[in-house]
């Protein structure tokens, strides 16, 4: 009992780490233009792809396919950004009454697009990504992992705690935070407040790429690979709070562990439901989300 | 100089318009409505189309049927029972096409066969498990596709002979999936009440399913049943050896759906899929007829893979409503489908005909023949496993290797 506790308890948290490094970049856009980005699990999915040919078709490390996973997630969302963003706030005035419907198709087009674009391009058929390490399976404790799941985990960890000090200590993460909390305050401050928000996009692309990468060799991508964590992604930022990069965190941390006990110990078939019930519980209680106070301040 | 090459330019392009085949009349059409986009199996789809191109593009060779050239309209229905639904409307009403080939999921082919059996168009079952597409006892549905109650009647016939005391199966959340883990359990009752038996459903969207997993440590099972597709399969595969609880020598991986079949399995699962047992219908060692070689080396020459059981299905299907046609002399749809119903249809995989029996084995191939295999070593070919089950022979249990 006490070992399958456990077992669960790190596998919940493993996979709370990547629902984390997805849900983050989809709280930070959320966070500054107030708009869902229905395309994010796509982000997840080029990452994933483009580890996976990277290191098989150009035999080259693991270790150097991350970063180019990284930098085709950074330019997709920087591209994606320059140009279906930004008339939702660069000079197109009269787009203001309809920006969330624009957003919404927008964004959701574009998921169509690139699952079907790369299901032609590349094929149907599902890869299973190189390991980061040889190690195949070891047992850590009672705990049984692949070498991949725990170097995974390290790496996203790290990525995050990365994040946290590039927002609160370098210059671009407060402009970042000068953005979320008032894009027109932080422009007569002489912040460049479109340049921020390419480069928020551009770091949400690369998240969601480097989660994608990183589970690239545990979920065998095909090209619709990105609809469950996206889906498991929007659930988090609200209930972390929409907006907030910390709520986000931690909302994916209980997700992913509640989600791991409830179906051992409550019913597997209703694990996704689960997930649902804890965020309308936490919506009825406290509607802001977990950290909705601080919610809208990145 | 110019007009000697002129004219014999003109005299090849003479010599080859007189060699191909030449069709007086309008092409007969024939509608297949199967997944090329998700969320539904594409990589099912794109073998049934395969398939089936290369069985038409061998009529056309030979002059087409009935002089006509045969050609297929493919509808993309992701799929979707709803799309499936829609896009066999529009194949019959828009397209006129003569008969339907290619259905190769079932809840698809559950939502397609209504509007089929309304339109009064013949529908051939490529590959749609479920019983319950034969229960509806419609005289339009054809099946050459194999059947849930043949794989799992199969499936616990072999674990009956294994002597296991404890099944658990996985089974993914379609028609398919649940209705062969159910009917193993039942089937399992009358011919081994002895064994322990329960199946738990696995959402096929899902990528972690550790926690359907991680409660078998504790107690692991004999065998474990996959009655799972790619890509959701693979990964349950790789989480069950990351766990270390299959293949070991306590548990078996016994798998339901040929997935080492797939052209990307070994890609997918690695040493993970080492030890494997698998039911499956296609095994080079089976009997096979000329055409089905022929489509086995076409199939090699266009897309360099070995053939499989879904491509020679598909192409058998095609194969069937061609026939037909030929039998009924006439493209109307209910003479067609009334020459199908009739006749013996020598197959690529074998003689077949049509069950009249009402149930699962309505207008159903019933004999459709399945070997078991186990796969021994990494990346090994269909062609190279050890056959614990040859063509027409009794499972042999000890013939099974388990890792040490």
């Amino acid at each position: 009992m006490l070992r399958l506790s456990l077992d669960l308890l790190a596998n919940g948290l493993i996979y709370g780490c990547f629902y984390a490094l997805m849900a983050v970049g989809l709280a930070m856009i959320f966070g500054v233009l107030k708009i869902v980005n229905f395309a994010h699990g796509e982000f997840f999915m080029i990452g994933a792809y483009t580890y996976v040919l990277v290191a098989l078709n150009l035999s080259v490390s693991p270790w150097l396919a991350l970063p180019c996973a990284a930098l085709a997630g950074a330019a997709l969302g920087w591209i994606v950004e320059r140009l279906l963003m930004r008339p939702l706030y660069a000079g197109y005035a009269s787009w203001g009454f309809m920006k969330d419907e624009y957003a919404v198709v927008v964004t959701f087009g574009l998921s169509l697009l690139l699952v079907n674009l790369v299901d032609k391009a590349v094929g149907p058929y599902s890869y299973k990504g190189p390991s980061l390490i040889e190690a195949s399976r070891f047992a850590l404790g009672p705990v049984m992992l692949t070498g991949q799941k725990a170097i995974a985990t390290v790496v996203a960890v790290l990525i995050m705690i990365a994040l946290a000090l590039f927002l609160k200590k370098s210059v671009w993460g407060k402009q970042i935070q000068a953005v979320a909390q008032n894009r027109l305050g932080a422009s007569l401050a002489g912040i460049d407040a479109t340049r921020t928000t390419s480069l928020i996009f551009a770091v949400s692309g690369m998240l969601a790429a480097l989660s994608g990468a990183l589970l690239a060799p545990l979920i065998n991508p095909s090209p619709d690979v990105g609809s469950f964590p996206a889906i498991k992604s929007y659930v988090i930022v609200v209930l972390g709070g929409m907006g907030s990069v910390w709520g986000a965190m931690i909302a994916a941390l209980i997700v992913g562990v509640s989600e791991a006990f409830f179906s051992v110990y409550g019913s597997y078939d209703y694990r996704d439901a689960f997930g649902l019930a804890i965020l309308v519980l936490v919506l009825l209680l406290r509607p802001q989300g977990l950290l909705g106070q601080k919610g809208r301040d990145v | 100089m110019k007009i000697r090459q002129l004219a014999t330019g003109l005299a090849c392009m003479g010599a080859t318009l007189t060699l191909l085949p030449a069709f007086a009349a309008d092409p007969i059409l024939i509608g297949a409505s199967i997944t090329q986009s998700p969320p539904g199996s594409v990589v099912q789809g794109t073998q049934v189309k395969d398939g089936m191109e290369i069985l038409k593009d061998m009529v056309n060779a030979k002059g087409g049927v009935l002089g006509r050239e045969i050609k297929v309209v493919y509808e993309d229905n992701q799929g979707i029972p709803e799309k499936g639904r829609a896009a066999t409307e529009k194949l019959i009403s828009k397209d006129k096409v003569v008969a339907l080939a290619g259905g190769h999921q079932s809840s698809v082919c559950l939502a397609e066969i209504e509007v089929a059996h309304r339109y009064k168009v013949p529908y051939v079952n490529t590959n749609c498990w479920s019983d319950d597409v034969r229960k509806r006892g419609y005289p339009e549905v054809f099946n050459t596709s194999p059947y849930n109650t043949l794989v799992s009647s199969s499936m616990a016939t072999t674990l009956a002979t294994m002597g296991v005391k404890r099944v658990v199966a996985f089974a993914e959340n379609t028609d398919y999936g649940i209705g062969q883990a159910k009917l193993t359990g039942e089937l399992l009752k009358q011919k081994a009440p002895n064994i322990e038996y329960k199946y738990e459903t696995l959402d096929r969207a899902s990528k972690d399913f550790t926690a359907a997993i991680l409660p078998l440590r504790a107690n692991p099972p004999d065998v474990i049943v996959m009655s799972m597709l790619p890509p959701a399969a693979y990964i349950v595969m790789n989480q069950v050896y990351e766990q270390g609880l299959a293949p070991s020598a306590k548990t078996i991986l016994y798998d339901g759906g040929g997935l080492a079949d797939y052209p990307d399995f070994w890609q997918n699962v690695k040493e993970g899929g080492k030890y494997l047992l698998s039911f499956a219908l296609y095994h080079p060692a089976m009997p096979q007829t000329q055409l089905a070689k022929d489509v086995a080396a076409e199939y090699k020459k266009r897309t360099g893979n070995d053939v499989n059981r879904l491509v020679l299905q598909a192409a058998d299907s095609l194969h069937l409503v061609v026939e037909g046609i030929r039998q009924a002399k006439s493209a109307e749809p209910e003479k067609v489908a009334t020459a199908m119903r009739t006749m013996k249809f020598d197959s690529l995989r074998g003689v077949s005909n049509f069950s009249t029996q009402a149930g699962y084995g309505y207008q159903q191939w019933l004999d459709i023949p399945f070997v078991n295999y186990e796969l021994t070593a990494e990346k090994q070919p269909v062609g190279q496993t050890v056959l614990i089950q040859a063509p027409g022979q009794k499972f042999d249990p000890a013939k099974i290797v388990r890792p040490k």
